[in-house]
């Protein structure tokens, strides 16, 4: 079984803190790339069983149902969707219609992932997003007459937003079952990076952040949202199989421009620019054993997926013999059930450095 | 060949002055090596010296040159540029019977040239000025001529003027040595007389000795005596180097060549010494033998502790090659267990820390560099202090001395006054002050060492943008009042960090150095205060707020190689991390105390 992630570049505008492969494409370049991707799904010849598929950019949201039903119609000759697959796709608020949202519950799609970001106007169009507030309480109103799971997308640290909390009330109001809050990351080369030289642009500081984050958690929790994963969110049942899958150390076969897969101990990542993907190339690597234990402890530590310590050993590594792994333990900081360990979400936020403690 | 037709000479040069493209072409022309085997700057044989452009000992060549119908034979010994090797570069001198000076032509001549040149008239060798570079669109020829002539006093009329990069008017040089170093003297048929100029270590011969041949001669089966060391050993070889060795029958007076005998460690080799025959020997050895001794320290430790053993043999294998490199156990409680090093001055520091990382594949943490104080107890002990951690309580101390040297700069008049300032902020006594020229002041001072090692190079160029240079000799000691600082972080001492300043200095040093390890060390999950100071007195006081979070949002698209990629990167930081008591802190936070600077 696998996880399928379809990769889809278009954006009507490019957001300035993105630093992602994204584009607004011409009609040519838009077939030209959605005939590469049912070319590549196409070539596909591993594991045929999906049990998530995840449409993610980009902007999915701006396919028309006619590319879409194209897209589908190949992964379903492809692969056997497992009845009750988890099927998402990420909108914005902006893009989406009635015609559409219909059409994805036709395509079989029972997730959908909203990019709201903040509910403040002038944030919206300081960060180049294109939709408002109204926008988003009229895409959200749409999407509940058919969907029931529905996710959000929230930035913390941007400029002025010390607290964020208004906006998760809001959007549990309209019927939101899962909140990804994802802190800020001003890359180089993005509009943002220059903004934030030029002291055009002031994000929160690294406390500032830190407050805010402590916030959302506080009132999340509150309203029975279980923090699953460092930035995710959910109402018991509501939390996302697709990234669920990639902590739990699973397979997972990625289609489009830069889109990353792991099969059978390989992780390869297709080109991350049109001439190289329409070219066909791939970067592989093979993890090896002491690879995979930092994996397994890197990806597991961040959600409450935990990490097997049987799996560990199997790999060479007994973590109970650690001394570090002892100290967390008495300390608190990680927690022991059976054969699994987690990281405390009270630790969350110091989650790199525990990881880095635990396989240095 | 008769001793009239052979000359033995070396270069003088400022580094960058281009002394390695000269050699080569001088090979070159010779047709010493073919010029297929030819390999740009050939007599470089480190790695580190080709990749650095800087030549710290070049190897010594045989060239055969054919002038006016005679051959001629000429040998390059070479000096090392660098004023760390002073007392080598006069023993290489003294092996010869006339140094080239090369001169950039538009830098003009610097104060280690001068130095070196120096030491050149004071062993009586005939010195031919070159001026190289003169292909450059900045070459100044005429006014660089005139400053060898005011500056050093030497007749630069009719001197080659070269460009030996593109090989222009090489035969120039040729012909000045020949015409104007005089050919050696000795006598062959007297008692054996050698000079030692260096050495190197072979794996199948043993310890190497460079010689100069000055009476007698020297064959494969003599009996042969050092007479500084008064060992004694039995010739298994000698040779000349065409410049890689070539077994001969013999070495005569007047020539230069190597000699083998099964010499176990290159100790027993010391430069300068004397080489004479076991049964017949002279009388009194050549004058100027002296044991070298180093004068800057500093602690190498490795960053894996487990890799202690590797880096002792890694030592051991350098010293085989370098009898001035010196080393002791040394246990810190901050850094482990490691080696206590001493070497001739920062830049044979800087070459043996990267040999050991790049040759030896050693990941090293080095503490800050020191010179060795005199101290005087007051019980009437007298010990020598390189690390500054062993210096006593101030209450056994009498009084505590510091090496002192005299340092001649060279530079346009403009920075005068900026040179005269940091001068003084290094407690530097004025001498003395001359205008060479309209472009050119020499300015003398007198500066404890332990101020020079502090940066002294890094600004002094900064200052002056890269137009002054530098030379120093040793001028005893001197009584100073000096403090130990040390540093506490979180309370805990960690003594890779203490180190010794002059009293008035005390505070505002302390006071950077807290300020810079509030910057190099990484927040901890707590607050970590770090105190300077001296004895049980707080001098100085920052703190390092607590970590508020550390970790990264998103894993995009399954995109995990990247994440761990980064894991992996934070890892080998980590690696390079030492623990007093709970904090952490990485490796560069040692080197840190260099870096203080009043020009920041």
């Amino acid at each position: 079984m696998v996880s399928v992630y379809i990769h889809i570049p278009f954006c009507e505008k490019k957001c300035n803190y993105c630093a992602f492969l994204s584009f607004c494409p011409s009609n040519a370049e838009r077939k030209r790339y959605l005939s590469a991707l049912i070319d590549e799904i196409e070539r596909y010849d591993g594991d045929n069983v999906a049990k998530t598929i995840y449409f993610g950019g980009g902007t999915p949201s701006l396919l028309t149902t006619e590319e879409l039903g194209t897209i589908f119609q190949k992964l379903r000759q492809k692969f056997e969707i497992l009845s009750g697959a988890e099927i998402t796709i990420e909108v914005n608020p902006n893009s989406i219609s009635e015609e559409k949202v219909k059409f994805y519950r036709e395509m079989g799609i029972n997730r959908v992932s909203v990019g709201v970001q903040s509910l403040n106007n002038k944030t919206l169009k300081k960060i180049g997003r294109l939709h408002s507030k109204r926008d988003v309480k009229l895409a959200l109103k749409t999407l509940s007459k058919y969907y029931d799971n529905i996710s959000a997308d929230l930035i913390l640290g941007l400029e002025n937003e010390k607290n964020v909390c208004h906006y998760a009330k809001k959007l549990l109001k309209w019927k939101v079952k899962h909140i990804s809050a994802y802190m800020l990351e001003v890359h180089k080369n993005t509009p943002l990076f220059e903004a934030v030289n030029r002291g055009e642009y002031r994000p929160l500081s690294a406390d500032g952040v830190t407050k805010s984050y402590e916030k959302l958690v506080k009132f999340l929790k509150k309203y029975h949202f279980f923090q699953y994963e460092v930035s995710n969110f959910a109402i018991n049942g509501f939390e996302s199989k697709h990234n669920l899958n990639y902590w739990s150390y699973g397979d997972y076969v990625g289609f489009g421009i830069s889109a990353h897969s792991f099969l059978g101990g390989v992780r390869s990542a297709n080109s991350s620019n049109l001439k190289g993907y329409y070219g066909g190339e791939k970067n592989c690597e093979k993890i090896d054993s002491k690879m995979e234990i930092e994996e397994r402890i890197m990806l597991g530590l961040r959600s409450q997926v935990g990490v097997s310590k049987l799996a560990l050993k199997k790999l060479g590594y007994d973590i109970t013999l650690s001394e570090t792994y002892r100290k967390l333990l008495k300390e608190g900081v990680i927690r022991e059930d059976g054969d699994r360990f987690y990281l405390n979400e009270k630790f969350y936020k110091f989650a790199d450095y525990h990881i880095l403690n635990l396989i240095a | 060949m008769k001793l009239s037709n052979k000359r033995n000479f070396c270069i003088i040069a400022h580094i960058d002055h281009g002394k390695s493209t000269l050699a080569d072409r001088l090979i070159e022309m010779s047709g010493t090596v073919a010029k297929r085997d030819m390999q740009a700057q050939i007599l470089d044989s480190m790695e580190l010296e080709r990749e650095k452009g800087i030549t710290i000992k070049l190897a010594p060549t045989r060239l055969i040159y054919n002038y006016k119908g005679e051959e001629f034979e000429l040998n390059l010994i070479d000096t090392p540029g660098h004023v760390d090797f002073t007392y080598e570069v006069s023993r290489s001198l003294v092996a010869c019977e006339g140094a080239l000076l090369l001169v950039d032509a538009s830098q003009g001549v610097e104060a280690q040239t001068l130095a070196n040149t120096f030491l050149a008239l004071d062993n009586n060798l005939e010195i031919v000025p070159i001026i190289n570079k003169i292909d450059l669109p900045s070459a100044r020829v005429s006014e660089v001529k005139k400053e060898i002539e005011e500056v050093i006093g030497l007749d630069a009329e009719d001197c080659p003027c070269i460009s030996a990069k593109e090989g222009l008017n090489i035969e120039d040089v040729f012909k000045a040595i020949i015409e104007k170093i005089p050919a050696p003297t000795g006598d062959e048929n007297a008692k054996l007389k050698c000079l030692i100029f260096d050495s190197h270590y072979d794996n199948f011969k043993g310890a190497i000795c460079l010689i100069r041949v000055f009476d007698g001669k020297i064959k494969k089966g003599d009996r042969i005596l050092m007479m500084q060391t008064k060992k004694e050993f039995e010739v298994t070889e000698v040779g000349i180097f065409v410049p890689t060795t070539k077994e001969c029958e013999v070495l005569k007076a007047g020539e230069v060549g190597y000699v083998a005998g099964s010499i176990k460690t290159i100790a027993d080799v010391k430069v300068g010494d004397t080489i004479t025959s076991a049964s017949n020997p002279i009388s009194e050895p050549l004058a100027g033998y002296k044991e070298v001794q180093p004068v800057v320290f500093c602690g190498i430790f490795p960053v894996d502790g487990a890799r202690y053993g590797e880096l002792k043999d890694a030592l051991d294998k350098l010293k085989l090659n370098d009898a001035s490199l010196q080393f002791l156990p040394e246990n810190s409680s901050a850094l482990g267990y490691g080696f206590r090093c001493g070497f001739l001055g920062l830049l044979h520091l800087e070459i043996i820390t990267e040999r050991l990382e790049r040759e030896f594949n050693l990941d090293i943490i080095t503490t800050a560099p020191s010179v060795s104080y005199n101290v005087y107890k007051t019980n009437g002990d007298v010990l020598e202090v390189s690390n500054p951690s062993n210096l006593p309580p101030t209450v056994e101390i009498a009084k505590i001395e510091e090496p002192m040297v005299n340092v001649n700069i060279f530079s346009p008049p403009d920075y005068v006054g900026t040179i005269m300032e940091l001068c003084q902020n290094k407690r530097g006594v004025y001498k003395n002050m001359v205008y060479l020229d309209k472009r050119r002041v020499e300015l003398k001072y007198r500066i404890p060492l332990g101020e020079i090692i502090y940066d002294f190079f890094d600004s002094l160029k900064s200052r002056t943008r890269g137009y002054a240079s530098f030379d120093y000799e040793f001028d005893g000691f001197e009584s100073a009042e000096l403090v130990r600082v040390d540093i506490l972080l979180n309370g805990e001492k960690c003594d890779a960090l203490s180190m010794i300043v002059h009293k008035e200095k005390a505070y505002s040093r302390g006071r950077e150095l807290a300020e810079r390890l509030k910057k190099i060390i990484p927040r901890q999950l707590f607050e970590v205060p770090i105190q300077a100071c001296i004895g049980n007195k707080i001098i100085a006081r920052e703190t390092i707020s607590a970590m508020r979070k550390d970790v990264l949002a998103k894993c995009y698209g399954g995109d995990i190689t990247r994440k761990r990629k980064l894991l992996e990167k934070q890892k080998e930081g980590k690696k390079r991390m030492r623990k007093i008591g709970s904090v952490e802190i990485p490796a560069e936070a040692f080197m840190s105390i260099l870096k203080l600077d009043e020009d920041k």
